[in-house]
């Protein structure tokens, strides 16, 4: 987004919304998530666990969307990075005695070593032949985590200590939009700077990009070794949140999941995937839980979903957003959708 | 004249794709000395099966450029055919054991397989592809893979949904003895299973190098402009690779019914398997994915016999991550860059 208004000339409000990287509308929204608890249809408690899974997926998806839509290397092992993230966390609370707080932290910071050696071992790889690389890796990831069973308990699962003691699941709610909000703020950051400058120019044309002296080894290291850390550390809080950790969450239908939403909501726009997940996976929720009789259902939505998107629409929420919604006659509106930047 | 083949052979040998197929017969070789030659078989028919499905994807990556990730789902088709075909004709020959239909029953359910298979993959290019292809702009591999994505959630949930998520198995095609090769016994459905899978593999061969259909299909794989410009029809080869590609892969999941009942993921496990065919061999190359599915089911029945199951995913995957590192076009693969690398 290129400011037209130098920062001079705008008021302290505009000023944040621009450090915190939101336009009022997205400000509003996040508002509206943090009330939501509180509105009658959404504060029973198996409404705030379809909440939360939204809000896991889509900051999985805001994670995943920095390496998809920046470099253009889609991480097909990002679940099993996430489960990597999430067991190592569960495994330092029970066998170290970590707070899960700090095991979290650690957990993102062996899933970001995760990242780190899909990033050197994919350097010399491209495209669709690096996509398979980190989907064998997370394949790899997850056969060991079913075969080592001393220390995993395999397909049985692992019970993990939850974060907070109640058994309310409000604070967790909370707790999810602040890291969804966090993650996307340290995403929007990296991708402002000049670091951000750098990834796009490697996913536009990696040649051209060494030749202006731009270093790809640095970048896409860093880059793979941020978007894994992040996936660790939502790994981390599925594992404190549910209390059961087993091998299914590393499976590559979750990364599907994930990358069907990062990709509706439109790829390299870090918002959308965040925006639509919501609506998104809770109708998921809704079909899955009221058409029980008919098992698969909301999956094959989903599908019909994505290659309808995929097929006529392949910018996603946030293209249609920019072209159709951002840019009205009204003044006042035009702020509220754009902000002052 | 015999020096200069003998000098050809050994530098064959030195290259990587020599080196490795010597270290796979070697391998097998030892590995059925040591436990018995059961590991051969093994080997021999799943590398079978998974040349059937690895040279459709093969096929669709090198002419299509389409990364394909709902193979296995048209093995899952393939086997659903042979079940729903299979079961009324054992019904038949249940109670008319002499008829002749005992021998050709199990043929007519792979032939049903196959035809489906095709029909699905038709449709699958009138439905998805087609549309994508008139409407993409650039960016074709990766939009394609992940519309494939969506196939693949897509028919195993149908799947689900219309068939029940159940085994849908069979005891086996030909029922009899099993055939006894040197105190092996192998059971006739296995033997049959290789040898389709045999026979397709090579006239499938024979089908690319001399008829003029396959070779304008190599053509298309080469150079779409160059392909068109002498006059092919375009059109008519997408459709035809892609029919031929998905019924290649219902095959191998008709003729192994005996052995993977149908259930909406049976065809994961065939996927992964060969995709990390495709990968190691390279992309584009027919006879390399053919080599290549026999390594890899070498791996997979070695990783089984002496670490246990449910290794086979971990050791091949991260034998085929330390090849790439070291040789990332593949073994069999050129070094020229092309389209998939974007």
């Amino acid at each position: 987004m290129s400011s037209t208004i130098t920062s001079r000339q705008m008021n302290p409000f505009d000023k944040i919304l621009d450090k915190l990287c939101l336009t009022p509308a997205g400000f509003c929204g996040l508002a509206l998530l943090f009330v939501l608890p509180f509105i009658p249809p959404f504060n029973q408690e198996y409404m705030l666990r379809w909440l939360i899974y939204c809000g896991l997926i889509a900051a999985m998806s805001v994670g995943f969307d920095l390496t998809a839509g920046y470099i253009s290397i889609v991480n097909f092992g990002y679940a099993a990075v996430s489960g990597f993230g999430g067991y190592s966390s569960a495994l330092l609370v029970i066998n170290m005695g970590l707070s899960p707080w700090i095991a979290m932290i650690a957990g993102g910071m062996t899933a970001g070593f995760i990242g780190l050696i899909i990033g050197m071992i994919s350097l010399r790889l491209r495209g669709i032949f690096a996509a398979c690389l980190s989907w064998f890796f997370g394949l790899a990831i997850m056969g060991l985590t079913i075969k080592l069973v001393w220390l995993t308990r395999g397909q049985l699962g692992l019970r993990t200590p939850r974060l907070f003691e109640t058994d309310s699941n409000v604070p967790f709610y909370f707790l999810i939009i602040t890291l969804l909000f966090f993650i996307y703020l340290a995403c929007k950051w990296i991708v402002r700077s000049k670091m951000g400058l750098a990834f796009q120019a490697i996913g536009q044309n990696m040649d051209a990009a060494r030749t202006s002296g731009i270093n790809p080894v640095y970048y896409r290291v860093m880059n793979f070794t941020i978007s894994c850390a992040i996936a660790g550390v939502l790994g981390g809080f599925y594992a404190h949140f549910y209390g059961i950790l087993t091998p299914d969450m590393m499976h590559t239908s979750k990364t599907v999941e994930i990358l069907a939403v990062a990709y509706i909501g439109g790829r390299g726009s870090l918002w959308g995937g965040a925006v639509i997940a919501f609506p998104f996976i809770f109708l998921m929720e809704i079909v899955r839980s009221t058409l029980s009789n008919l098992p698969g259902l909301n999956l094959v939505i989903y599908a019909l979903v994505l290659i309808l998107v995929m097929i006529y629409y392949p910018g996603g929420f946030s293209y249609f957003y920019d072209t159709n919604i951002r840019k009205p006659k009204n003044k006042a509106l035009r702020y509220f959708f754009n902000g002052r930047a | 004249m015999s020096n200069n083949y003998g000098s050809k052979f050994l530098s064959w040998i030195k290259s990587a794709a020599g080196l490795s197929i010597v270290v796979t017969i070697v391998v097998a070789v030892v590995a059925s000395i040591a436990s018995g030659p059961y590991l051969l078989v093994n080997t021999v028919v799943t590398g079978g099966m998974l040349a059937l499905v690895a040279t459709g994807l093969t096929l669709m990556l090198g002419v299509l450029n389409i990364p394909m990730f709902a193979h296995g789902e048209f093995f899952m088709i393939g086997s659903l055919a042979a079940f729903y075909v299979f079961t009324p004709i054992s019904n038949y020959t249940n109670e008319n054991p002499d008829s002749i239909i005992v021998v050709f029953g199990p043929l007519i359910a792979m032939a049903a397989s196959t035809i489906i298979g095709a029909i699905s993959g038709i449709i699958a290019e009138k439905l998805v592809f087609g549309p994508l292809r008139r409407r993409s702009t650039d960016d074709w591999v990766m939009n394609s893979f992940l519309l494939t994505v969506g196939l693949s959630v897509l028919l195993i949930n149908l799947h689900q949904l219309v068939f029940g998520a159940d085994f849908k198995g069979i005891v086996g095609y030909w029922s009899g003895m099993p055939i006894s090769i040197y105190d092996v016994f192998i059971s006739r459905d296995r033997v049959m299973a290789f040898m389709i899978a045999a026979v397709i593999v090579v006239l499938f061969w024979f089908f690319m190098t001399y008829t003029r259909t396959g070779m304008a299909i190599r053509a298309v794989s080469q150079d779409i402009t160059g392909a068109q410009i002498v006059g092919i029809d375009i059109e008519k080869i997408v459709l035809l690779t892609i029919s031929l590609a998905c019924a290649l892969s219902a095959v191998a999941g008709g003729s192994l019914l005996f052995m993977y009942p149908s259930y909406p993921t049976v065809g994961l496990e065939p996927l992964y398997m060969a995709w990390f065919v495709v990968i190691l061999s390279g992309l584009g190359n027919v006879l390399g994915a053919v080599a290549g599915a026999f390594i890899v089911a070498l791996l997979k029945v070695i990783t089984v016999e002496y670490i246990g199951a449910g290794w086979d995913f971990v050791i091949p995957s991260a034998l085929i991550m330390f090849i790439l590192i070291f040789k990332p076009s593949g073994i069999f693969g050129s070094d020229v860059r092309g389209a998939l690398d974007k």
